[in-house]
């Protein structure tokens, strides 16, 4: 008896590994775009200690070249190596990418949960604000605020995770509306429970594996933002490089040296392609359903 | 039922009331000025005439109220870098973009609501298979590459069809012209368009198929496709009639990178422009103009759904 008794504590200890586990192997290919993405990251850490080419530096004596084991993807109209720039602006696209959709995910966190949570004015007030917001497709809020505050890759970030917290607060504010009267809320609150200490500590985890699922797409959505943004001239600028920018000359040498224009397309689709496929896969694992 | 209507209505002029201030403030405060401004060829008393002229000498609410005041009488200023009324290139460029977001909705509409309508009667089969393959890469190329990719391929290659503008330069009118032009911009931007009308057609459509109506219909011995027209599609559009607010944001952010990729002159470009020459007054008036226009498709779309549903029309 002691012996099952222990079995119990062990297994209560940790469900979600267990069930983690579980998923993994009933569909191992299931894990196939978190392995892609560890390595894609990697790469771009890594890769530019290892790889021999500078990025930024132009050689007028090779450029457009095509591939060789010099320049692994060759050259581009600057003669400046395209691997080299690929890995410096997949860092610069990733790091947008994570770091706009942590804004996006706070603010739509906070705003939502607040309207949620407390209702009444508040909410009314918060929930017009999430209106205006939803009302102004994100391209044209992201241009006012580039127009306003320049491209410093720091406004790049906020302004493209500002495009984004509206629909994170809708989907956090529908959640918090749902716990607030239900009983363990109720609970918590007669225990003395303060209202953050409710709203962090007991209500903020029900709704995080929904929040997650909607943040691993929303970060391929603003990878792909960034990207148009860049190659409009409008996000990160040159010389320092990201896949957006790179296309935005790879268009005037279409005729000349065409393969420009894919190599960059390529990353930012397989990067893309693998959040919303992680996304996906988080909401079957997370489906109470399943 | 007329409350309801009065109240979406006043709630729609409430946020657009907001986007304005916002917007304003917003493109009024921040640092630097006017381009025109910042012009190293003008005197200082040209610059002091031209401070006078857009009444930046006011402080910001006085500004704002003056331009809230013209701007509820249709006149939205003046568009400092072309000289001209900003109203008047507004509508200009809305008709060009409304040309291209017709065509994509068609297009998406039509591939969408077919292929979703495949998938949810192939559940989990083959055809279901290709169609998620389909849309997950909708949603992950990004639009303006598979439009360089597209101008590669038939224009560059093929030399099929027309790599940018909206008509022939120096041609006469003509219907087929206009039309070869809108293939391909109008086709990329229903790509990227089409996967969300997908999956909420196959997910309603799957809801529809498991409801209890569909069930009484097949027991009182309806064929098949009675069941399927008669009681699934048409219970199965309204989800989609729904999205029609996403959709439109969707369309016209998307409209601003597909019109720089084919040169397609329309309110996109006129943005992209302006925000290059910090035209202030132009970039406020693009973006109160689309904002409306989603403001009134949600509010359309939910008295149309007011309309549809008894328990709000009596409500």
């Amino acid at each position: 008896m002691a012996d099952s008794g222990l079995q119990a504590e062990v297994t209560a200890e940790r469900p979600q590994t267990s069930r983690f586990w579980r998923n993994v192997r009933r569909n191992p290919l299931d894990l196939i775009p978190l392995l892609v993405l560890i390595l894609l990251i990697l790469m771009v850490v890594i890769g530019p200690f290892l790889y021999p080419h500078d990025p930024a530096r132009a050689n007028p004596l090779s450029t457009l070249d095509s591939l060789s084991s010099e320049h692994w993807l060759g050259t581009d109209e600057l003669g400046r190596d395209v691997f080299a720039r690929i890995l410096s602006g997949g860092r610069v696209s990733l790091a947008v990418g994570l770091l706009s959709m942590l804004v996006g995910l706070s603010i739509g966190t906070v705003i939502g949960g607040l309207a949620g949570y407390f209702g009444g004015k508040l909410e009314a007030v918060l929930m017009r604000l999430v209106d205006m917001f939803m009302a102004i497709p994100s391209f044209f809020l992201i241009l006012v605020i580039v127009t306003s505050f320049g491209n410093h890759p720091a406004v790049v970030i906020i302004t493209v995770g500002l495009a984004f917290w509206a629909q994170m607060a809708r989907v956090v504010h529908a959640e918090f509306r749902k716990f607030r009267k239900t009983e363990f809320v109720e609970a918590s609150q007669a225990l003395g429970g303060s209202h953050s200490r409710v709203m962090v500590r007991h209500i903020f985890p029900q709704v995080l594996p929904q929040a997650v699922v909607l943040a691993s797409l929303g970060v391929g959505w603003a990878i792909l933002t960034e990207a148009a943004l860049s190659y409009l001239g409008l996000g990160i600028q040159p010389p320092l490089a990201s896949w957006g920018n790179m296309l935005q000359n790879a268009q005037q040498y279409l005729f000349l040296k065409p393969i420009l224009a894919v190599w960059p397309g390529i990353f930012i689709g397989v990067t893309v392609l693998m959040f919303n496929l992680l996304g996906n896969t988080l909401r079957d694992w997370l489906d109470p359903r399943n | 039922m007329l409350v309801y209507i009065t109240q979406r209505l006043l709630q729609g002029v409430l946020v657009l009331f907001l986007i304005s201030v916002f917007t304003f403030f917003l493109v009024n405060l921040a640092p630097g000025g006017p381009s025109s401004l910042i012009d190293f060829q003008s005197t200082g008393a040209q610059r002091e005439a031209r401070i006078k002229q857009y009444g930046l000498d006011k402080p910001v609410h006085t500004r704002y109220l003056s331009w809230l005041g013209s701007a509820l009488r249709g006149d939205l200023g003046t568009s400092i870098n072309q000289g001209l009324p900003v109203a008047s290139l507004l509508s200009q460029r809305f008709l060009k973009t409304l040309q291209l977001a017709a065509a994509a909705l068609l297009l998406a509409t039509v591939f969408g609501i077919i292929l979703g309508v495949l998938a949810a009667l192939n559940r989990n089969g083959f055809i279901d298979q290709i169609v998620s393959v389909v849309t997950t890469l909708g949603m992950s190329i990004p639009n303006f590459w598979l439009g360089i990719i597209v101008i590669l391929f038939f224009s560059v290659q093929m030399r099929l069809l027309p790599a940018s503008g909206s008509y022939t330069i120096g041609a006469e009118f003509s219907l087929a012209d206009r039309l070869r032009h809108l293939i391909l911009p109008a086709s990329v931007l229903a790509f990227s368009l089409m996967p969300n009308i997908v999956r909420v057609t196959r997910s309603a459509l799957l809801e529809v198929k498991a409801s209890d109506y569909v069930r009484t219909a097949r027991a009182k011995g309806l064929v098949e496709r009675a069941v399927l027209w008669k009681h699934t599609f048409k219970n199965a559009l309204v989800p989609v009639i729904a999205m029609l607010g996403l959709i439109t944001t969707v369309l016209f952010s998307g409209s601003v990178v597909i019109e720089s990729v084919f040169g397609w002159a329309g309110l996109g470009r006129l943005a992209i422009e302006a925000a290059n020459g910090r035209d202030y007054p132009v970039i406020l008036g693009v973006t109160m103009l689309v904002g409306s226009i989603v403001v009134l498709v949600n509010i359309t779309v939910d008295l149309l759904y007011a309309l549809v549903d008894p328990r709000l029309r009596h409500g």
